[in-house]
């Protein structure tokens, strides 16, 4: 008896703890910076009167928006067709068409933005950029469309792939035997049924691009001439780096933040109101035109074009930097700056991924098994939050929190720790209660009827079931820590991170900086890729 | 007029072959079930007919035309799915209207035909409802009313009513043969069901492993069976092994293993020859002589007694009594057995055994 009241009140006490501690060390921190507007409205308003600068913010902020629309534009049209055919059609090399959509994902993004700006963009002389480099992009704005379409693109496919596996083939061939021609079938009937999860989607594509830091600044810094335009993230990151010199920028790093934080929660919004609610021109009918492209040569271009896109505009770029590193004369390379800044990065995103299974799992499973209940049901929105907020933004939130309390001590490696905690907890809640939710609680039912106290139905039951899940969502958290740029320069200036490092080789502008950059690149894929081979045969071995 | 004709029709997947070598002929206006147990090609079958799936070999021809190369849209079929398949995204009559649409109709037509089709399958009230929320007959009648709209007379039906609740499937069986016949259409229908089959076709095909076993109306199929699978699978049968002893008057005197002797109306074997008899248990009962055998089971099913008796050689026999007779047996007494030889059917012993013979795949 008196055992099993304990029992409960400490499981009481550990879900409370749980909880607390996603409000206070996540959610929180995230949106800290909100209050700078109540308590520091004067130089907020001492701002907004500063011509010079209220341009170059607004200039920064339209930019990210304007360009994470139109990537996601690009994405979606680009990346339809291609998910279409990986899902629905048979044919020779699907496979590896379907290996090479996954590729750019081990790329990490600082690598992306200096091989896809190496790649598309008008470079320095003493970069010596390959002759067969295209080298014709000569504005930054286009040239980050290009490179965040490269990033993106990927994740919008598997996106879209997953949701028409779940959309019964049935429908279609239905809508066949009544007499529409496959086009027509997809238009008005799988897509229509899409809707939901394109919602998804379009939120993950936005919020990347959104919230793209290190491989931005890598780019641009490639790029020749590209000084004096920022997107809102590299602005953070520029003014944040400039603080100590400058502390008068304290309030405009403030206002920016806000905006970028508010901007993209009101737009979480505004997409899903808008994509579920508008109704597209689907009823009409064009029997003779739809007939006609569905046959012959038309499907063929359309894939065709399809796989075009993925090679010029994804692949090569990503892995352009390989023939750059071959074709110029090396030059001495210092190894130890770049590994110690390579072991920093992956010290880091170690404790980050422990930290994110030993507290997100508890609540994951917390959410999902009391999804009616109103707290649950709060705390589940609530995850999404830092997923959506630019990263830079919530960096920089997070620093001025920890900075305004005296409990927790202010170390570097400690706050770039809470700041990657923040972003990627979610990925692993999100994760493990979408799987748990999957698994019929029936099976630990029965497990109880058989005799198991809860504990152990976890453990013998559930938990081999969501292994899977805890696993993939590890990864991503491990990868999005390794290759964060914007929160870490946003919480701590002069961070060395490997992104970090290859930004300065680059900004070095010497033929010896960029061959190193290049360099540090390649070790970083070479890594980030027998890493993602290693878990991977982790993860199947187990599975069996 | 829509006649459907296949001619040497076969799918192979690499070494596994789905359907073989299948020659039919569906006249104009028949109505026609393909039975068989599942896994034995009917659904591949009616797939290819449809054009969902592509045939490795022979043809498909519908109307007489040649179906090779002509895409789904363009066989003008109405096919009504397992899975019901009404689109969740529309209203009853949006689904139903669809076909209508697909063909570009006006839209007062695409009401009109909706309207009609609806009425015709009793379903007009719940025109504005969307599919979940019917109850699972209806989805299958606006599933049905979908199919009809398109306007086609070849109506293809993959075991439309195996997702159903067994009230429902006997209502809604006799509603598709009214609707098929009351519109004159060509109807092909899959089912692994046989009650189902016998009592909605004019002519049943039964499948057994990618192939043809047999082909007949439901009638013949039951009383003289052709095959001793068919004799197995439609309707319940004891089958008996023996040997032809004596022949004399039409009649066939036949030695079973136990040493008891069956007379059956049959002559087509020669003395000596090893057959099996095929007798369904409402064709055998207690005799003053005969195959003797212990009572070992007594079912009530409502309008007869099913009794499960034992012979000497340990062979299972199963056989009926009228309601009011049932408690004349108890388990454990002695019964002797007898055949009505009318109903009794002949058929060579199988050379792999009769348990091979009547194995369903």
């Amino acid at each position: 008896m008196v055992a099993a009241i304990s029992r409960k009140r400490f499981l009481t006490g550990w879900t409370a703890f749980i909880i607390l501690f996603f409000l206070f060390f996540v959610i929180l921190p995230t949106i800290y910076i909100l209050s700078y507007a109540f308590t520091e409205w004067g130089s907020i308003e001492a701002l907004l009167e500063d011509q010079g600068r209220m341009d170059l913010i607004w200039g920064a902020i339209g930019a990210s928006f304007q360009i994470a629309g139109i990537v996601t534009v690009i994405d979606i049209v680009t990346g339809l067709p291609m998910a279409w055919m990986l899902v629905r059609k048979d044919f020779r090399g699907k496979n590896l068409l379907d290996t090479l959509i996954d590729m750019p994902l081990a790329v990490p993004t600082a690598a992306l933005g200096f091989s896809s700006a190496m790649f598309f963009a008008i470079t320095d002389e003493s970069l010596q950029a390959p002759s067969f480099a295209l080298g014709t992009i000569g504005s930054p704005y286009l040239l980050i469309i290009l490179l965040h379409v490269v990033f993106s693109y990927p994740y919008m496919v598997r996106s879209l792939s997953a949701i028409l596996v779940q959309i019964d083939q049935t429908y279609e061939t239905a809508g066949r035997t009544l007499g529409a021609s496959p086009l027509t079938a997809a238009r008005t009937i799988t897509l229509p049924l899409f809707r939901a999860g394109l919602v998804t989607g379009i939120i993950l594509c936005f919020a990347r691009s959104l919230s793209e830091t290190g491989g931005t600044m890598i780019a641009l810094a490639t790029m020749a001439n590209a000084r004096g335009f920022a997107t809102g993230p590299t602005l953070i990151g520029e003014w944040k780096d400039a603080l100590d010199s400058q502390p008068d920028l304290a309030a405009p790093l403030a206002f920016v933040s806000i905006l970028l934080i508010l901007l993209s929660l009101a737009l979480l919004v505004v997409i899903k109101l808008v994509v579920m609610r508008v109704h597209l021109p689907m009823g009409r009918i064009w029997p003779r035109p739809e007939r006609l492209l569905s046959r012959g040569v038309f499907p063929k271009v359309k894939d065709g074009l399809a796989v075009l896109f993925l090679v010029v505009f994804v692949l090569v770029p990503s892995f352009f930097i390989f023939t750059y590193v071959g074709s110029v004369e090396p030059t001495a390379f210092d190894w130890a700056p770049f590994i110690r800044s390579l072991l920093y990065s992956f010290l880091i995103a170690g404790v980050v991924t422990g930290i994110d299974i030993a507290l997100g799992v508890p609540l994951a499973l917390y959410i999902a098994k009391n999804r009616s209940g109103r707290l649950a049901g709060a705390l589940d929105v609530l995850v999404n939050v830092p997923l959506i907020v630019p990263t830079a933004a919530l960096g920089y939130s997070l620093g001025v929190f920890w900075a305004s309390q005296e409990i927790v001590p202010t170390h570097d490696v400690l706050l770039i720790v809470l700041a990657h905690v923040a972003f990627t907890y979610p990925l692993v809640v999100r994760n493990v209660a979408g799987a748990v939710e999957e698994v019929d609680p029936a099976y630990e039912e029965t497990a109880r009827t058989l005799g198991a106290r809860p504990v152990q139905a976890f453990r013998r039951v559930l938990y081999p079931m969501v292994k899977s899940s805890i696993l993939a969502g590890a990864i991503m958290a491990f990868t999005r820590s390794l290759g964060e740029t914007g929160a870490t320069q946003a919480v701590v200036a002069n961070a060395q991170t490997a992104p970090v490092y290859i930004v300065d080789l680059i900004n070095l502008e010497t033929a010896a900086g960029y061959y190193s950059a290049g360099l540090a690149c390649i070790m970083l894929i070479v890594i980030s890729f027998l890493f993602m081979l290693a878990l991977r045969y982790v993860t199947n071995r187990r599975a069996r | 007029m829509p006649e459907v004709r296949l001619e040497g029709l076969g799918k192979r997947y690499g070494n596994l072959t789905a359907v073989n070598n299948v020659h039919l002929t569906v006249h104009d206006g028949e109505y026609v079930t393909v039975l068989g147990p599942s896994g034995c090609g009917k659904t591949t079958l009616i797939r290819m007919i449809a054009g969902i799936i592509e045939p490795t070999e022979g043809k498909v021809y519908i109307d007489g035309r040649d179906m090779a190369g002509v895409p789904i849209e363009d066989r003008d079929i109405g096919y009504v799915f397992q899975n019901i398949a009404l689109f969740p995204h529309l209203t009853v009559k949006d689904n139903v209207s669809y076909g209508p649409r697909a063909r570009a109709l006006p839209p007062e037509e695409q009401l009109r035909v909706s309207r009609r089709f609806l009425e015709l399958v009793r379903l007009l009230d719940r025109m504005g409802m969307f599919p979940d929320e019917l109850c699972g007959g209806e989805q299958q009648k606006a599933a049905l009313a979908r199919a009809l709209a398109s306007g086609s007379r070849l109506l293809l039906l993959d075991e439309p009513l195996s997702a159903l609740d067994s009230r429902v499937r006997v209502d809604l069986r006799y509603e598709l043969r009214r609707l098929a016949k009351e519109l004159g259409l060509t109807t092909i229908h899959v089912t692994h069901d046989q009650e189902e089959a016998q009592s909605v076709s004019d002519r049943i095909v039964l499948m057994r492993a990618g192939a043809i076993v047999e082909t007949g109306t439901p009638e013949e199929l039951y009383a003289r069976p052709k095959h001793i699978f068919t004799a197995n699978f439609i309707g319940e049968t004891n089958l008996l092994e023996g040997w032809v002893v004596e022949i004399r008057d039409g009649i066939s005197v036949i030695e079973l293993r136990n040493g008891g002797k069956v007379e059956v109306h049959q002559t087509d074997h020669s003395v000596g020859d090893a057959v099996v008899i095929s007798v369904r248990p409402e064709f055998m009962y207690p005799a003053d002589e005969g195959m003797r055998a212990v009572v070992r089971g007594i079912t009530y099913m409502g309008t007869y007694w099913r009794v499960k008796a034992e012979t000497e050689d340990d062979e299972e026999v199963d056989f009926d009594m009228a309601t009011l007779d049932g408690n004349l047996l108890t388990i454990g007494k002695d019964v002797y057995l007898a055949v009505n030889p009318k109903a009794a059917v002949l058929y060579p012993r199988p050379e792999d055994g009769v348990e091979e013979a009547i194995r369903l795949e």
